[in-house]
């Protein structure tokens, strides 16, 4: 388990890298403002971007099973550019997959769309099989990892309600409910929001007897090419006491990725130059 | 004076003392049980009370089959199921009706939150494991290309064709279809894990209010937890009920005999403290009051009273001789001794045999109902007659059997009955023989026929809610009965040559098919490595993690131009390393299918879940649902990316239900339709010829394990250690009767009906086709220790007096009247004691005292008209001997103890040390002739020679 501490002293030192580029900050009041801000530093920010993950599994006993990946990213382009900050369009997402062995070259694109159901696929190299996976339902296990899809596409802010619950010294907390409840598992979640950085440094999920059953948590944040970057992250279920810890390494924002990469043909033909 | 007379007259000199003393001890026995129990934080150096109903501890902790149950348990995250069943035999629709589903899902709802936390630690259902519509995954085709999961009944449905929806979807799947839907709609059931066993009757009383809000539908709740548990807790209400209405039968049955209340007080109060010493030692001693236990209460009671019975009947003939309670008394006691300790030893040997058995709970009941006797037979010899001193003179005024000479007697209607038959005995000797023959021949006969079985659920008695759960629900689905058959890797013997030699094939041909010129400087590198360290590592894994270790540091630091090859062979090595992940391989895995068609052509089982299953379906929903894609994938990879696509869905842990994450581990989740050991062990029987006939394409090591499976082991052990104890109290008591009676001829004489009883009696049990259960079996023993009772009284007495009438016709009606009275009055006041039993709404306590009722009747006739008939017959030689002076004078008698001494010591040496037989035999043959030729010396001694009727019994 991470402490408060720990989370203080990641967060002194990120503050003194991120000096350079924050203004002097006052709160900030509008719910809104905070959400957009979070929502663009967690997973819009530049107009690409590449990393390697290595995902670590554990369950209740201990025992661990390792998945390698790289994501590739590309955002579809502010049309009119006056977004800023608050920017949040349609995104693709490729997936590589390189351990386990026996996985390689496995591969899940998403097609984030703002105004529909994401589209999703994945390629199956040992089927030899392109498969569309619908998507209406997007809080199922990543891989059979502790992660959701929507926790690594990112959720629709539209979907939930947001109230300011307070702000202490260095975060805001967030309390976001769904506008359906029947669409997903918990009732609400509560998000810590680091006030400079505007980076979730925990989230937590409550279900509908208002027990706290699943904890998002950052473990570690980089200032990479400027960008405010959480390169560890882990996510708990209560219930089972398993967790997930993801690791990011080569994280590279900016990479002109081209927007063909992500389709049908390039499942079955890993863009061997972007996933070195 | 001799010691008997001794001891009669110090209770009834110090009989304020006894008393006091008794008193003083009950209490501290009582205080050091019970307040522990009431106030466990103010005594945590003593024992509480703690109660055990759990059937698994039958078995020791330690034994391999717990072991392996818990193993795979944790490793699986398995746990123990409450099912409850909801069927709806009337709607066209059947359960798939909105209203029902409506119920369900509220169930499923309130399920999920009986959990709680009791000492830091999160015990009830678990949530996550739950299987239920609004919990589980449908995987199906989306529209054209696409393939969905999606919770199979997110919301309870609307409208009449969402409800069949529901039914549609999941009778696709097959892991649902037959476990949570059954074929024709019928019915539903939801399957609610448990962290632990003991919680499943809180469980089930909570569920049980909870669907009492619902109409339209029968709910039934059931699951063999749910009837161990339930067991335990009705165990107890019933040991309340039967032990107390044993004490009232008993007490009104002597009442009719002795019809002097103040008297028969004092053989319940010697029930009465026995029972309280023996539980409150079983206590303070730490050990469990168990479902065996409970039942030492009420083998007691009928017990102790026995040996007050004799001395009161006698006290009751006596005391109007002489008016005297102390020399009454001490005239009783002096003839009595010496048959009431025998008797009681030889109950308590009984009992002490089931030490013998392999299983716990059986040897502290055995022990303690062993300690419980003694205690009641120190209590009767030392409380009786200080009792008697506490009564007034004036209220025995009345008491007693008035003898006046030469006044023909009026007889009792016992006293009647006891005259014909002692008449008939002589008349129709052979008769009785002949007879008792056939019922040897009978007894024999039906017990060729004894059918071992037994399931917990059948104790209940048919008509139980849980009974009837089990019988629909085991009508509509797979079944409720829970076996799982685990598949595990076995260990790799790592074979360094054979090791690297296998790595450089695979690499070689690996290099032929990359087409850049890199990759064959590259691979040769990593091959030599590898032949290196396979020399010095002492495992694959450790020559694996080298490997790694050094592709790692090279693509670190080398030139594009290599990383593409460095890259290939990392992906190599983790390939080669991954093919001991056995359950991904699908030849296993189409084993593993063949076995789950084995288990389905048993009849038994209705149905089985695999790993296999899980590919098979999402190979199945990836190629558009069909049908002839529901396969095993060609290839490993294929196998692992099935697996990858299922794990993204609501419940990824399922998977590890079914394999450990290392994939060396599996287990087939097995339902049976029954839970009988019968057809649990057929199960187990066919499979073994299954696989000897059809063995795995790769060393696995195949083992059942689960509650139905444990309860097979330990009634196997159960059987066979019962036959050890049955030989062995056998043994123990023909060595006591021989040694009592110094002869082995009147030794098997006195053995002869309780062998009678016990064979008709388990003929009887073979040809009504009552199942040879846990019941049964532990009756065997302990009936021997109690039947043996009657003969030693008769016999002793006839011996006695046969001495002064010198002609067994002369003897015949001197002994059919007191003592074959007071002998009938044991056989009723024991046999109608046990009888409340009958009462009781579990099937074990009816079973124990139906039998043991039918046991203590049949060897009672069998004393009293089987003793005498053979006594007549083989008058000769029983009484032509003259009695011999000391134990080893009777050179035969000697003999025969001899080798049943030596017989008794290697089966204890067997049950308990695990000495060889081979080594036993040996130790046979040579103790023996020794033991033979030292019995020769002694019996010619000068000593022998010597005759005294004084110490003749």
């Amino acid at each position: 388990m991470i402490t408060g501490k720990k989370n203080i002293v990641i967060f002194t030192m990120f503050m003194f890298l991120c000096s350079g580029f924050s203004a002097a900050y006052a709160d900030l009041t509008d719910v809104d403002q905070i959400v957009n801000r979070t929502n663009r530093i967690a997973y819009y920010q530049s107009t690409d971007g590449k990393a390697k993950v290595n995902m670590i599994i554990y369950d209740s006993q201990g025992r661990t099973r390792e998945r390698r990946l790289t994501i590739l990213r590309w955002d579809q382009p502010d049309p009119d550019g006056k977004a800023g900050d608050n920017y949040c369009g349609a995104q693709k997402i490729y997936a590589f997959f390189d351990r386990p062995a026996d996985v390689n070259k496995t591969v899940f694109l998403v097609w984030k769309n703002m105004d529909r159901d994401d589209d999703r696929w994945m390629y199956l190299p040992a089927l030899d099989l392109v498969k569309r996976i619908s998507s209406t339902d997007k809080r199922t296990s990543f891989v059979g990892s502790h992660f959701f899809y929507e926790d690594v596409s990112g959720r629709n802010i539209n979907d939930d309600t947001h109230e300011l619950i307070k702000t202490t010294k260095d975060y805001y907390m967030l309390k976001n409910t769904p506008k359906n409840p029947n669409l997903v598992e918990f009732a609400y979640y509560e998000m810590w929001i680091h006030k400079v950085s505007f980076v979730v440094v925990k989230t937590d999920y409550y279900d509908k007897e208002n027990k706290k059953y699943r904890t998002y948590e950052a473990l570690a944040v980089d200032n990479i090419q400027g960008f405010p970057t959480v390169t560890k992250s882990k996510m708990t279920d209560l219930r089972t006491n398993g967790y997930t810890i993801l690791e990011y390494s080569d994280v590279k924002y900016t990479i002109s990725v081209s927007e063909d990469i992500f389709t049908e043909r390039y499942l079955r033909k890993p863009p061997r130059t972007y996933l070195r | 004076m001799n010691i008997r007379k001794k001891i009669a007259a110090f209770s009834i000199n110090q009989y304020k003392w006894v008393t006091t003393v008794i008193v003083l001890l009950t209490s501290v026995i009582i205080l050091m049980a019970a307040l522990p129990s009431i106030f466990p934080e103010k005594f945590p150096y003593l024992n509480s009370l703690r109660v055990d109903t759990d059937p698994e501890n039958m078995l020791p902790a330690n034994e391999h089959v717990r072991i392996l149950h818990n193993n795979m348990k944790k490793v699986l995250q398995l746990y123990d199921m409450v099912v409850v069943g909801i069927v709806n035999e009337d709607h066209p629709d059947g359960v798939f009706n909105t209203k029902t589903l409506n119920n369900i899902y509220e169930l499923t709802k309130f399920a999920k939150t009986l959990h709680w936390t009791e000492n830091g630690e999160e015990k009830g259902v678990v949530e996550v494991d739950l299987i239920a519509p609004s919990t589980v995954d449908n995987i199906e085709q989306g529209g054209l290309g696409v393939v969905k999961f999606e919770w199979l009944m997110s919301t309870p449905p609307k409208t009449r064709e969402e409800a069949i929806a529901v039914r549609e979807k999941a009778l696709k799947i097959p892991f649902l279809n037959g476990t949570l839907v059954s074929e024709d709609g019928k019915a539903l059931a939801i399957y609610i894990p448990l962290t632990h066993k003991d919680l499943s009757y809180r469980v089930y009383s909570a569920l049980k209010q909870k669907v009492a809000e619902f109409d339209g539908d029968e709910y039934h709740i059931t699951g063999l937890p749910v009837a161990e548990d339930t067991f335990g807790v009705e165990m107890f209400i019933q040991m309340a009920v039967s032990a107390p209405a044993a004490m009232v039968v008993i007490f009104i049955l002597m009442l009719i005999f002795f019809r002097k209340l103040i008297l028969i007080i004092s053989p319940m109060i010697v029930a009465m403290v026995s029972v309280i010493i023996t539980m409150g030692t079983l206590v303070i001693s730490g050990f469990p009051v168990h479902i065996m236990s409970s039942m030492i209460p009420i083998f007691i009671m009928p017990i102790a009273v026995l040996d007050s019975i004799h001395i009161i009947s006698e006290f009751f003939e006596l005391y109007q001789q002489t008016r005297s309670r102390k020399l009454t008394m001490i005239k009783v006691m002096d003839e009595l001794f010496t048959p009431m300790l025998y008797t009681s030893l030889t109950s308590a040997a009984g009992f002490a045999s089931l030490a013998l058995t392999p299983i716990p709970p059986v040897q502290v009941f055995g022990l303690f109902i062993a300690l419980g006797i003694m205690l009641a037979w120190i209590l009767t010899i030392i409380f009786i007659p200080a009792y008697v001193m506490f009564l007034k003179p004036e209220t025995l005024e009345k008491f007693g059997a008035v003898h006046i000479p030469g006044k023909e007697e009026t007889l009792t209607i016992t006293g009647k009955f006891m005259a014909r038959v002692s008449k008939v005995t002589y008349r129709y000797a052979k008769v009785i023989l002949t007879v008792a023959v056939l019922l040897v021949i009978f007894s024999i006969y039906g017990m060729s026929l004894i059918n071992i079985n037994d399931n917990p659920v059948k104790w209940f008695t048919p008509s139980h809610p849980i009974r009837v759960a089990d019988r629909v629900l085991n009508k509509h689905f797979g079944g409720t009965y829970m076996a799982y058959l685990a598949l595990s890797a076995r260990d790799e013997h790592f074979d360094r040559r054979s090791f690297a030699r296998t790595f450089r094939t695979n690499a070689e041909r690996r290099i032929t098919s990359l087409d850049f010129r890199e990759a064959a400087s590259v691979f040769n590198e990593v091959i030599n490595l590898i032949a290196k360290s396979a020399m010095t590592a002492s495992s694959s894994k450790e020559v694996y993690q080298n490997a790694m270790d050094f592709i790692n540091k090279k693509l670190d630091t080398t030139s594009d131009a290599f990383a593409e090859a460095w890259d290939e062979v990392s992906l190599f090595v983790e390939e080669e390393k991954q093919k001991n992940q056995i359950f991904k391989n699908p030849k296993v895995l189409d084993y593993i299918s063949n076995l789950q068609n084995a288990l389905l052509d048993t009849h038994v089982v209705g149905k089985s879940n695999s790993l296999a299953d899980i590919v098979k379906t999402v190979h199945r929903e990836l190629f558009e649902g069909k049908p002839d894609h529901y396969s095993i994938p060609a290839t490993s990879k294929a196998v692992a990316q099935c697996m990858i696509s299922y794990q993204s869905s609501h419940r990824p842990n399922d998977l590890w239900h079914f394999v450990t994450p290392d994939y060396r581990k599996s287990s087939i989740w097995v339902q049976l339709k029954s839970g009988d050991n019968k057809d649990m062990s057929a199960v187990v029987d066919s499979i073994e010829k299954y696989i000897a006939s059809n063995p795995p394409p790769i060393p696995l090591k195949i083992e059942w394990f689960g509650l139905t499976y444990i309860n097979v082991v330990w009634q196997q052990k159960m059987v066979s250690g019962m036959l050890e104890a049955f030989a062995g109290s056998f043994l123990v008591v023909f060595l006591m009767m021989t040694v009592l009676f110094r002869s082995a001829l009147w030794g098997i004489l006195s053995m002869l009906p309780l062998t009678i009883t016990i064979g008709s009696i388990y003929g009887t049990v073979g040809i009504i086709g009552k199942d040879y259960d846990m019941p049964v079996a532990v009756l065997s023993s302990m009936t021997l220790g109690l039947a043996v009772d009657f003969a030693i009284h008769f016999l002793a007495r006839s011996r006695q007096m046969y001495l002064s009438l010198h002609s067994w016709e002369n003897t015949v009606p001197v002994i059919f009247s007191e003592p074959a009275r007071a002998i009938g009055r044991n056989i009723i006041v024991i046999a109608v004691g046990f009888l409340p039993l009958l009462l009781a709404p579990l099937t074990p306590y009816k079973t124990v005292g139906a039998l043991l009722a039918a046991i203590l009747l049949v060897s009672g006739a069998g004393t009293l008209l089987l003793l005498p008939a053979l006594m007549k017959v083989l008058e000769k030689p029983l009484f032509r001997s003259k009695p011999v002076a000391g134990q080893c004078c009777n050179c035969v008698a000697c003999v025969v103890s001899s080798v049943t001494l030596v017989v008794l010591i290697a089966l204890t040496l067997d049950s308990f040390a695990q000495v060889s037989w081979s080594t036993l035999t040996w130790f046979v043959v040579i103790t023996v002739p020794v033991m033979a030729l030292g019995c020769g010396l002694l019996s010619r001694r000068e000593k022998c020679k010597i005759l005294t009727n004084e110490e003749v019994i």
